[in-house]
């Protein structure tokens, strides 16, 4: 009898948590459908919101868009050259920019852009209010945040590019036709489509899913310590759905 | 110190709208120029002919893989379809830039490694043959090192199978080496080599007493040998009274010459003798007889 009572109890909270826990997911997506309408409209971007824009964007790109390009860089130099030294060292010479550019520019800048953008933000212990409202406050910083996140990856992976040349052929123009000629093999429509669609899913996620956790914890009278975790969680599980999404549609 | 603005805050940089259009702008130019550049890396803006490769099987040909020439991607692999003979057609856009290295002549190769992607190469070893045509079919020989796995497998299978036939205790080889080693004991033995040879120790023994006795057959061979170099001895006394006889011949030859000499003149004289007998004597110049 007893232990009929604990399963029946077990049942009702998983049963519980799955309800709350889908309700939670809905509403994050209806706020997404909801901020994206909005920042698809024209009239966001009348006078008053794009100065909102415009700060935000500044905020959020501007300000670091030079140092996470020279760390970035930094980063993508020391493994470019740890992959073309060991590729040349096992004779597989001909694979290494190959393996550079698959491996750095469509995987890891993207993502390193987005988690990059989401500490710097700190949107996910923002004091965004439940009463603010959505149009006039959050829709700009949707905005800007998910620009940022695109920039960032995209002028990272420009100068990744670079390097990767220069470290390969010097300073030779000779090497450009066959550089050309590699970067065309690997950015395939399908591997183009999805880079740009990963990227593009990256800074939504980014920017909707942390604002949406808050937002969603105030209604919820939710201690706010609490919705930070939650956030981060969901952004981390977005993410890395994303990037397996990407994966699959590239290789299998 | 500058104080950086908050996300959401209303402080105002200045200048902030003249940064963030041109980080717009910037933004743009990256993705058109980006955009643009990978069209461009794709061959989408230069002008192509067609060649269609003829195989049995398309394994390892995938869409956008290179069709090399020297070493150099002069093609790129646009569609690989079943075609109704059931063959794999592999449908290839070259650069017309590039098209002049194929001619009707070229042989088109695809080689599968066993470590590494397939590859598709192209040779022309006349380049003044005439250029292969838009469109051309051509069949392609297939050069494949993973298909001779099995048959190295099964080889080395054979191999394998034949060193333990040769290891096994009742070998042929290992007979070989216990012989073998039967001969090392019998070299070391008291009969050595003409054991080994002979086969046995007692064959040995036989062999020894078998030239003892012929030693001492040799010692009488000595000694009649001994009796009949004396008799020689003799023999060559003979032999020289038997020299001086011959010379003396040899002598009594020469005077014989002489001796005829005189003969002969005495036998000329005693022609010319008859003859002048002969016409000395009347009845001589009458030889004829008549009768009546």
């Amino acid at each position: 009898m007893l232990q009929q009572s604990l399963l029946h109890s077990g049942f009702n909270y998983i049963g519980r948590a799955c309800v709350r826990s889908s309700f939670s997911w809905w509403g994050m997506i209806h706020f997404g459908a909801v901020a994206l309408v909005l920042a698809l409209t024209p009239s966001t971007y009348d006078r008053c919101r794009r100065a909102a824009i415009t700060r935000n964007i500044y905020a959020s790109t501007w300000q670091v868009l030079f140092w996470f390009t020279v760390l970035c860089a930094l980063i993508s130099l020391v493994l470019i050259r740890i992959v073309v030294v060991t590729a040349s060292s096992y004779g597989l010479s001909q694979y290494a920019l190959e393996m550079v550019v698959r491996v750095l520019v469509l995987e890891l800048i993207p993502l390193g852009a987005a988690l990059f953008v989401v500490l710097r933000s700190g949107v996910l212990t923002s004091t965004s209010s439940a009463e603010a409202s959505l149009h006039i406050e959050h829709v700009p910083r949707i905005v800007a945040i998910a620009f940022s996140v695109a920039t960032l990856a995209a002028v990272s992976s420009a100068v990744a590019l670079v390097l990767a040349y220069l470290v390969v052929y010097g300073l030779s123009p000779w090497g450009l036709a066959e550089y050309t000629h590699m970067i065309g093999r690997v950015f395939d429509p399908v591997v183009t489509l999805t880079f740009v669609l990963k990227t593009v899913w990256f800074s939504l996620a980014v920017a909707l899913i942390p604002i949406a956790s808050v937002l969603q914890a105030q209604k919820e009278a939710v201690r706010e310590s609490n919705s930070a975790p939650q956030g981060t969680v969901r952004l981390f599980l977005v993410l890395a759905l994303i990037e397996g999404l990407s994966l699959s549609a590239r290789y299998i | 110190m500058q104080s950086e603005p908050k996300l959401g805050s209303s402080s105002h940089p200045p200048n902030i709208e003249f940064k963030v259009a041109l980080l717009i702008i910037v933004m743009v130019l990256l993705m058109l120029g980006s955009l643009v550049y990978v069209m461009y890396a794709r061959g989408v803006f230069e002008s192509t002919q067609r060649v269609v490769l003829i195989a049995d099987d398309s394994e390892g040909v995938i869409v956008g893989m290179d069709l090399t020439f020297s070493g150099f991607p002069i093609g790129r692999v646009q569609r690989v379809e079943l075609s109704d003979e059931g063959k794999a057609r592999i449908i290839i856009e070259v650069a017309r830039e590039d098209a002049k290295w194929l001619r009707t002549s070229s042989v088109f190769t695809m080689e599968r490694s066993m470590v590494g992607s397939t590859h598709l190469h192209v040779y022309s070893g006349v380049l003044a043959d005439p250029p292969l045509p838009d469109g051309a079919v051509r069949a392609v020989l297939i050069g494949n090192a993973a298909a001779e796995i099995p048959q190295l497998v099964n080889t080395v299978h054979r191999l394998v199978e034949n060193l333990q036939n040769m290891t096994k205790p009742d070998s042929s080889l290992n007979m070989s080496l216990n012989n073998l080693q039967t001969v090392t004991h019998n070299l070391t033995g008291p009969y050595g080599v003409l054991g080994v040879a002979l086969g046995s120790d007692a064959h040995a023994k036989k062999v020894i007493s078998t030239l003892d006795e012929s030693k001492a057959a040799m010692i009488q061979v000595n000694t009649i040998l001994g009796e009949v170099r004396t008799s020689l001895k003799g023999v060559d006394a003979v032999l020289v009274e038997a020299q001086a006889v011959g010379a003396n011949a040899r002598m009594a030859t020469t005077d014989l010459a002489a001796l005829r000499e005189q003969v002969e003149m005495n036998l000329r004289k005693v022609d010319h003798l008859v003859d002048e007998v002969n016409r000395k004597w009347p009845l001589a110049r009458d030889t004829e007889l008549k009768l009546p």
